[in-house]
């Protein structure tokens, strides 16, 4: 009760941000353009489409978690209001997984709106459903619940600005790697290699949850690969949240 | 009387606006046209400065498809600004190599890039190179073994080689429907009769129009006359 009603007011506020209808402005202009893009390629206009399309919502939901993410605890501790939720009958932790959901929503509902335009999109140009295109942006949806925790855990001892370099800096090794691992097997020394093995090991693999190239060239996806990635993505996101609880719980407000 | 200075507040606005008019006509502009009248870079120049697709790989942040399609786009502009002035098409075959090695699944690329290289440019191996690769790569799509059996066929006349790949091609789902008469015809060409003879029986007992089974009887009928031993002389 109490971390849906923190759920719901961190809703409320993330929308009225000016911040989100920016970003969702350019998504969706940069998705419809993507329809005059496709235009200048030889039959292959669906592809185009599904492909600038899911990219686009992938970058600009990740912009969203990222600049909305980072703000979630540290402008309730800048405008003291903290002072006043920590003193009432709840839990630090009911706080911040209340954010979390909070802005979970709000993505739920920038992605819902680009996914859907997509696939419009896709079968306006295709004259066919693809079927897969949301199940894709499905999957993208989960692992910006990954960048969203990671954001969020930075914003619970850090500021701002740091907590979004922070933010930026995880999603792009998450998306590369497996290009850095591949590097690492091929071309560096042993110490190096142990490096990156450990923050293989360590940093999310983004990259796992990418299986819009998959849908676009119509390739046969297996279940299991699906089930894998879906569990990998909640079980990453449970160790985010217990480590941002942890950061959290033990913080001083003096 | 004392002078009044030169920039007051209200000149500073006039003249700010004024000198942005000058360096928009006179520098922004002209640097803009350069570029639209091809004082920038061409597309054989971009073509040519392309970083390679593994660095591409890298800074396109794993949005390898959007940068395969991005490259498409510039690749079907090459070809277009090119085909009817220089017939060779240099650069062909380095950006279909950095879209197909960003998205080994793009068989388009794959097919018309080929297409392309082998017609307009006359890069029969290079075509020939790119086909086989994208049939390694896509081992379920039988686009790649039918163009390379047609290649085989029609420009190199190599028939035991174009038999190969339409053999490949038939046992891939969705392939067209001529191609076991494509077969049939080659393993005629070939010198293998009985076996030809085999398969047009089988194209006729699956045949699903008058227009298919007529071909195939037809075929059957040369082919028993070929294969069948000469009828004995009578004698007097």
């Amino acid at each position: 009760m109490k971390i849906s009603a923190i759920a719901l007011n961190t809703f409320r506020e993330a929308v009225r941000d000016r911040i989100l209808y920016s970003i969702l402005a350019f998504a969706l202009l940069l998705i419809g353009a993507s329809a005059i893009v496709a235009s200048l390629s030889i039959g292959q206009e669906g592809r185009i489409v599904k492909d600038l399309g899911l990219a686009s919502s992938n970058l600009f939901g990740t912009f969203i978690a990222i600049f909305l993410g980072i703000g979630l605890v540290f402008k309730e501790i800048e405008r003291r209001t903290i002072y006043a939720i920590i003193a009432k009958p709840i839990h630090r932790f009911q706080f911040l997984l209340g954010k979390y959901i909070g802005l979970v929503l709000t993505l739920l509902v920038t992605v819902g709106v680009m996914a859907l335009l997509v696939a419009g999109l896709a079968w306006a140009t295709d004259g066919h459903w693809t079927s897969g295109l949301l199940g894709a942006a499905a999957l993208d949806f989960l692992a910006l619940m990954i960048v969203t925790a990671v954001a969020l855990l930075f914003s619970t001892f850090s500021t701002p600005t740091l907590s979004a370099i922070f933010t930026l800096a995880v999603f792009v090794i998450g998306r590369l790697s497996g290009d850095l691992k591949l590097f690492a097997d091929q071309f560096a020394g042993p110490g190096l290699r142990l490096l990156i093995d450990g923050m293989y090991m360590i940093l999310p693999d983004l990259s796992r949850f990418q299986i819009g190239a998959q849908i676009v060239n119509a390739m046969p996806l297996a279940p299991h690969q699906i089930v894998w990635t879906v569990m990998y993505g909640l079980a990453y996101i449970l160790m985010l949240l217990l480590l941002a609880i942890g950061i959290f719980q033990r913080r001083d407000f003096k | 009387m004392i002078p009044r200075p030169f920039l007051q507040p209200a000149r500073i606005s006039t003249i700010a606006l004024l000198l942005a008019g000058v360096v928009l006509v006179g520098v922004v502009a002209p640097l803009h046209w350069a570029t639209l009248s091809g004082a920038g870079l061409g597309l054989t120049e971009r073509a040519v400065f392309l970083p390679p697709p593994e660095a591409l790989r890298v800074a396109s942040l794993g949005f390898n498809n959007v940068a395969a399609d991005a490259i498409w786009l510039l690749t079907i502009q090459y070809i277009g600004g090119h085909i009817f002035t220089e017939r060779n098409l240099p650069e062909l075959f380095r950006l279909v190599d950095t879209v197909v090695t960003l998205d080994p699944h793009f068989v388009e690329a794959y097919t018309l890039g080929a297409l392309f290289m082998n017609y307009s440019g006359g890069n029969v191996p290079g075509a020939i190179a790119l086909l086989e690769r994208g049939a390694r790569a896509n081992p379920t799509r039988w686009e790649p073994p039918h163009d390379l059996a047609r290649t085989y066929f029609l420009d190199l006349k190599d028939y035991p080689k174009a038999l190969h790949w339409f053999e490949i091609t038939d046992r891939l789902p969705g392939r067209p429907d001529y191609v076991p008469r494509f077969i049939a015809r080659l393993y005629a060409k070939t010198g293998e009769r009985e076996t030809a003879l085999e398969w047009w029986q089988a194209i006729r007992g699956s045949a699903t129009s008058d227009w298919a089974r007529n071909i195939a009887e037809r075929e059957i009928a040369k082919l028993e006359r070929q294969v069948s031993p000469p009828p004995p002389k009578r004698t007097r």
